[in-house]
């Protein structure tokens, strides 16, 4: 009974350090998968900033005879959190009538907010049959777990939303942008700022 | 002869009017987007009654508007959404944090022209009062917009 006792006793011992080392390889595994992603950002925010001045210099064309272009002249380009897509580097003209869906969540609201904040000069209007253009999209908010919280100490929410503008005369997509925040510190807020911010690059001045 | 020409040039200057005007008008203007001290409001329902801490909000900061039972009354309408999350019981033993986190963001548009003439989306990890922070938060900076415009 006692041998028996104690080899029961040595297996809870070598199991305590097996448990330990499991736990540690979970937390560390999401810093080190960070860690490479934004590795693989800072190679293509270069990529990024290149494709972007090209767009500027390219000129900036009238909105109307892109927006009839077909969807596969949209082009992607990856930004800082998300991904970035317009036909043939469509624009809008300056306080165009912009009407913003209702999002699952409210986050309608948090995108005119966000409109609004970083100074936007389009005019969001509620009434759909009074708009040139149309905003939707959905979005998707993520708490923080228990394990996060114990793990790296975060009480910040994953964010995640996407949206397309599409010209109300036409039908077509004229633009495309979709966000993923990985530890949100403003929540939805920050979302439909990013979506504001990454819009106001479309409307002409 | 110079009646003609006086005919013609006030014909032209006629053309370049209509044509002006025309382009004009096809332009998009900027909005007007003020709100008079003294407007009529109206706060639509939200999701878990936060209408009713944003009405209370807009009393207790002394916003210079008049909030109306009906939407026919009403010059402008508060919309909006709130999202309140309760602390979770690793929150209180982690992060020895009881309080609740809040979102919200309302929008204020004019009724007659449909335009949306001020929004605020407002974010607290740890309220201390919960909505009736965020609701405050809200109404103190509606306050600021329409008395600093």
């Amino acid at each position: 009974m006692g041998s028996r006792e104690c080899i029961m006793h040595s297996g809870k011992l070598l199991m305590s350090p097996a448990l330990a080392a499991l736990i540690l390889s979970l937390a560390i595994f999401p810093l080190t998968a960070r860690a490479s992603t934004s590795q693989a950002n800072n190679s293509t925010q270069d990529q990024n900033k290149d494709d972007q001045n090209k767009a500027a210099d390219s000129g900036q064309s009238a909105s109307a005879d892109q927006a009839k272009e077909p969807a596969s002249d949209i082009k992607s380009a990856p930004t800082d959190e998300g991904q970035l897509a317009t036909v043939n580097n469509a624009k809008i003209p300056s306080y165009s009538k912009v009407y913003v869906a209702p999002i699952a969540g409210g986050f309608e609201n948090y995108i005119i907010a966000g409109l609004r904040n970083k100074k936007v000069p389009l005019t969001v209007v509620i009434d759909r049959s009074k708009a040139d253009y149309e905003i939707s999209g959905v979005s998707d908010s993520e708490k923080a777990g228990w394990a996060k919280m114990l793990f790296i100490g975060s009480q910040n929410s994953n964010e995640q939303a996407s949206i397309k503008i599409s010209d109300l005369k036409t039908g077509a997509v004229i633009f495309g942008y979709s966000v993923h925040k990985t530890n949100s510190v403003r929540g939805k807020q920050s979302a439909g700022e990013a979506c504001a911010k990454h819009i106001r690059k479309i409307v002409l001045d | 002869m110079s009646n003609k020409r006086n005919v013609a040039s006030i014909l032209a200057l006629l053309v370049v009017a209509v044509v002006s005007t025309a382009l004009a008008g096809d332009k998009n203007a900027p909005p007007s987007q003020k709100i008079p001290k003294g407007s009529k409001v109206f706060v639509a329902p939200m999701e878990g009654g936060y209408d009713t801490y944003l009405k209370d909000a807009i009393a207790k900061k002394k916003v210079p508007v008049e909030i109306v039972a009906s939407r026919d009354q009403a010059d402008y309408e508060i919309t909006g959404t709130s999202e309140s999350q309760k602390a979770s019981t690793a929150k209180k033993i982690i992060l020895g944090n009881w309080h609740s986190r809040e979102e919200a963001s309302i929008s204020v548009s004019n009724i007659k022209s449909s335009e949306v003439v001020w929004a605020y989306s407002v974010h607290e990890e740890a309220s201390t009062h919960g909505k009736k922070s965020s609701a405050e938060a809200c109404a103190k900076h509606l306050k600021d917009a329409i008395e600093n415009q």
